[in-house]
């Protein structure tokens, strides 16, 4: 080909490119949405036009339909001040434009037309949209204009829309008295599963609770990049394994409570891969006790609790102060003690029987020599299990037990089925900065109420 | 009503004061003259020469690639601007502003594309056409100044490209820019991390690396200096070479040689004009194309906090990463660049063959071609190997097993020679062995006077390799991949390293020789620390801890 050719071949590619950038800028995949919206609603004031009676009246709502058909299509965006939230969600969801469209309702049923659903007039009134904008409450990616990015569904955007009741997640973290609130049901739920299976006996919220595990205080802003893609692609929901787009941190901690804790997160027993063996998660195997929709529940709480960008505090609500319920005799009080510090996440609901644990030398584990076998390591960590109090507390006076309680079993302690087991080793903490005098002396006091008498005579 | 007279209204329009104010010339009669006139007489074309040689025409002998770059470069620039109007340098704004540009601002995505996908084409363009120049043996006399600009040129292109990197302000950016700005915290003297460092009071607040971030780490200040580096500083700096560039181009003529004998010039009007022209625009519809079809990366915003795992440099980095894992940071992120830089600028006036300017000279030049494709082939290598086979933890991942899956940590590594009780041998020996070692391969080349048949040393020494892997394998100390790796390295070294200097450069005068082998012997200590470290686990031939010295 002469070069004449090309010259020309080649300037008309490039105006074709510039033409194909350019189209396919100007076809945005919000504009057919804004103005299917535009041309429904004038349809919808034509239709109501025709079937009005009073010509005035019909001439009017013609003039409204003319205008609607006439609206420029643009980027509508809602800017929450003080949250440095910039919210384009409205772009699409022309229903849900409160400046256009004060009652948010629309005759249509499909989204993104649909007026905002299930609207609650006082969350309504007291949560103006045209001052909190839309990812306040739903999260997603405000700035964002397609529809897979905006809600958050793709890589590399790490607080996608908040599915379900997961939803009210967004209440937590604004208003401390969540469990009070009416449609915050399923958060209040959360936490009452969460305080019931005695989590706050590993994990503080804020400082307070155990220190085993993590502080859940701001798990909701948990980098992504601190899980690894090792332990996401072992999570199960409903039996399936997660596509990548869903790592997300409501299906971690959701995970966590439908998935046996352990295998997502195996770690190292053998130390295959690191110099020392680290035990798989402590956590225990909730699946027997806590249902799905509990587990959501959990999950929905969870993820309210975030120190995200400094919300400022004119937009929370602090929650009552807790009271502390009476209790006519000691051995009530110290169940409920019991209960209070989260003693059922390692001991069992109502201390009936221990949970697994991987070190500790347990009732009917072995004691294993130095160059035990792989297979009989594991298989002795298999059967390790927290003490089972009915059984050991017995042997204690009650000043043994409070200071038992109080001091913790100190890792040096304690008596290892194997010197080499996995690290670290699971062991109980001292509880004497955490429970108050008078409440270990009512705990020490039920717990032995309700240890095995020994038949034996003694 | 009179015919319409089209030659004549061309002639009135061309004779018209304000044609002839703007445009030069009168009509067109397409005359030696009138091509002639028609560069000389425009400020833009006439940084061409009137007539070049028939060769410099050819695709097959330029590449295109110089034109290509400045192409690349003015594309860069308008992108660039257009950005600039969309985009705030501060760390509260910088990262919401580039998702502005890809969701709301009209062609916003586009321009961002477009911008960064030119800025990777121009790094691998101004490679390309430094690889073609060296080809040619265009740098020689009297062109060596011209080839140093070049050089200068192509380091500001990858220092352009690596400011860029941290304005999107993602994890991306920021990881990045730390890993490449953590070398020079390791500069000798001048870095805090660096050897003799402390001598001159180097503190983590006062070094190298500080005043490049304007800070301890990366953060608001270092956006801020960046931005102003790559959108002011660097592009005047560049474009002031440039000129350079050109105006030494255009003095000295295109090196093209004469394909015959007594040939004529051709006129560059329209000759050359048009092929430029054409290159450029099939690479801008490249680009443009390119943009429309693949999005720039941007991941999560940038979080001083939450170190990705692997952090890699920009891909034309990696390579000087890869170094990291065989070198201590002042050898791979300072010298070794270092070296690079100042050796290409050194090749002109070390390189005494007055042979192959203005072709590919195969047969006259075996020296020169050998070593600098070695050079060239390495350093791509190593940006694949740190690029496709470097997952998690820097571990090595081979292209088909996924980042998910969990790596056993790597062997334990020993040294050679220095303190126990990681090294076997002690330093009081190692230091003259070493010593030793590197005098005789600096010297034996041209100390050994008489030509030494290349295939028999070849053949000679292969064969003693090959019998010391034989019998370390009989003895199990070595598996048969070790002893592969160890014929591969070392044959690879004593190639390049003595067969070759050996034969062709032992008559060089003595600075120029030694200048030459110490480049040589710096290249190939590259390949044989791969092979020590990555086929028996060798993390040092000699360390010597009290100074921070480890080679």
């Amino acid at each position: 080909m002469g070069y004449r050719k090309l010259f020309y071949a080649s300037n008309a590619l490039l105006l074709a490119g510039f033409a194909w950038a350019f189209l396919k800028d100007h076809n945005a995949e919000w504009k057919p949405y804004q103005s299917n919206f535009n041309r429904m609603t004038a349809g919808e004031l034509d239709k109501r036009a025709a079937a009005e009676p009073d010509p005035q009246k019909a001439a009017a709502l013609r003039v409204q339909a003319a205008d609607w058909r006439r609206r420029p299509l643009e980027i509508k965006q809602i800017i929450v001040g003080g949250l440095d939230r910039y919210d384009r969600c409205i772009t699409c969801h022309a229903g849900m434009d409160e400046y256009s469209n004060p009652t948010l309702k629309t005759p249509f049923a499909e989204n993104p037309y649909k007026g905002h659903p299930k609207i609650d007039e006082a969350l309504a009134k007291a949560h103006p949209f045209t001052k909190f904008g839309c990812t306040v409450c739903h999260q997603g990616q405000g700035l964002a204009t397609t529809a897979e990015a905006a809600h958050g569904w793709v890589k590399h955007w790490e607080r996608p829309m908040l599915k379900g009741t997961h939803i009210q997640a967004s209440c937590v973290k604004c208003h401390g008295d969540f469990e009070t609130l009416r449609g915050a049901e399923a958060a209040a739920l959360g936490k009452k599963v969460f305080e019931r299976q005695g989590c706050q006996g590993c994990h503080a919220i804020n400082g307070v609770g155990g220190a085993v595990s993590v502080d859940l205080g701001d798990i909701a802003d948990k980098p992504l990049e601190r899980i690894a893609g090792y332990n996401f692609k072992r999570v199960r929901i409903d039996g399936k394994e997660l596509p990548e787009e869903s790592w997300n941190i409501q299906n971690w901690i959701l995970g966590h409570l439908t998935n046996d804790p352990a295998e997502v997160t195996p770690n190292d027993p053998m130390a295959r891969y690191n110099a020392e063996p680290i035990a798989p998660s402590a956590m225990p195997d909730f699946r027997q006790e806590i249902s799905r929709r509990e587990a959501d529940a959990v999950t929905a709480y969870l993820s309210g609790l975030t120190k995200e960008e400094l919300i400022p505090s004119r937009w929370y609500v602090p929650g009552p102060r807790p009271r502390e319920p009476r209790f006519a005799d000691a051995a009530a009080h110290g169940r409920y003690v019991f209960r209070k510090y989260g003693c059922q996440g390692c001991h069992g609901l109502d201390a009936k029987v221990g949970r697994r644990r991987f070190n500790a030398l347990g009732p009917g584990q072995n004691k294993l020599a130095d160059g035990a076998t792989e297979e009989a390591l594991m298989a002795e960590m298999e059967k390790g299990l927290e003490p089972t109090l009915p059984d050991v507390v017995g042997t204690y006076t009650h000043e043994e037990l409070v200071k038992k309680i109080e001091n913790g079993v100190p890792l040096a302690a304690m008596d290892l089925f194997h010197p080499k087991g996995p690290v670290p080793a699971m062991y109980m903490p001292p509880w004497k900065d955490k429970i108050s005098k008078a409440e270990l002396d009512d705990l020490s006091t039920w717990l032995l109420s309700i240890a095995k008498k020994d038949d034996s005579g003694f | 009503m009179p015919a319409l007279d089209l030659d004549k209204i061309k002639k009135d329009v061309v004779d018209s004061q304000i044609w002839r104010s703007v445009f030069r010339g009168g009509l067109w009669k397409d005359t030696p003259r009138d091509r002639a006139a028609h560069i000389i007489g425009n400020v833009w074309l006439h940084l061409h020469p009137v007539k070049v040689r028939p060769r410099a025409l050819r695709w097959s002998y330029s590449w295109g690639m110089g034109g290509l770059s400045f192409a690349l470069y003015l594309l860069l620039t308008l992108t660039g601007v257009a950005l600039m109007f969309y985009y705030r340098p501060t760390i509260g704004l910088a990262y919401r502003d580039i998702k502005d540009l890809e969701f709301a601002v009209t062609l916003g995505q586009f321009l961002r594309n477009m911008h960064r996908w030119a800025a990777q084409a121009m790094v691998v363009a101004v490679i390309a056409h430094m690889v073609r120049v060296f080809l040619t043996g265009a740098y020689k006399k009297p062109r060596e100044f011209n080839w140093g600009v070049g050089v200068l040129l192509l380091t500001l292109t990858l220092f352009l490209s690596f400011t860029g990197y941290l304005l999107p302000w993602d994890q991306l950016a920021i990881w990045a820019v730390t890993v490449g700005t953590n070398m020079a915290g390791a500069t000798p003297f001048l870095g805090n991390e660096g050897p003799f460092g402390g001598l001159l009071g180097m503190r983590i607040n006062n070094d190298v690396r500080f005043t490049l971030l304007g800070g301890t780490m990366v953060g608001e200040n270092t956006l801020l200096r960046f931005y102003v580096l790559h959108c002011v500083a660097v592009p005047l700096l560049v474009g002031i070479l440039l000129i350079l560039h050109f105006w030494r181009v255009r003095k000295d003529s295109f090196s093209a040689a004469p394909c015959q004998a007594g040939e004529e010039k051709v006129d560059v009007w329209p000759h050359l004009v048009k092929r430029e022209y054409v290159a450029a625009a099939a690479c801008t519809i490249v680009m443009l194309f390119w943009s429309i079809l693949q999005n720039a990366p941007l991941e999560v915003i940038a979080n001083p906090n939450v170190t990705t795992n692997p952090s890699k440099a920009p891909w034309y980095f990696v390579g000087l990463q890869e170094l990291l894992v065989y070198f201590d940071p002042w050898i791979a992120g300072v010298l070794m660049p270092g070296l690079i830089i100042m050796g290409l600028m050194a090749i002109p006036y070390i390189d005494t063959n007055p042979k192959g300017i203005g072709f590919y000279a195969w047969k006259e030049r075996p020296f020169a071609n050998a070593q600098f494709i070695l050079g060239v082939i390495m350093w791509f290598v190593l940006i694949a190997i740190g690029y496709y086979f470097r997952g998690p933890n820097y571990a090595w991942y081979w292209p088909w097993e996924s980042w998910f899956d969990i790596k056993p940590a790597p062997p334990p590594t020993w040294s050679v020679f220095g303190p126990k009780p990681d090294a076997i041998l002690p330093l009081l020996l190692g230091v003259p062995v070493v010593g030793a070692a590197f005098a005789a391969a600096m010297l034996l080349p041209k100390l050994i006077q008489r030509e030494l048949g290349g295939k028999m040393l070849m053949g000679g020494f292969l064969g003693l390799v090959a019998a010391g892997a034989a019998a370390g394998m009989l003895a199990h100390k070595i598996a048969a991949a070790q002893g592969a790796f160890l014929l591969f390295f070392l044959g690879l070294s004593f190639y390049f390293g003595f067969v070759l200097p050996q034969r062709h450069i032992r008559a060089l005068d003595w600075p120029r020789y030694l200048v030459t082998m110490f480049l040589v012997v710096s290249t190939i200590s590259v390949p044989l620390k791969m092979c020590a470290r990555l086929t028996f686990n060798i993390k040092y031939l000699l360390t010597i801890p009290s100074i921070s010295m480890n080679i």
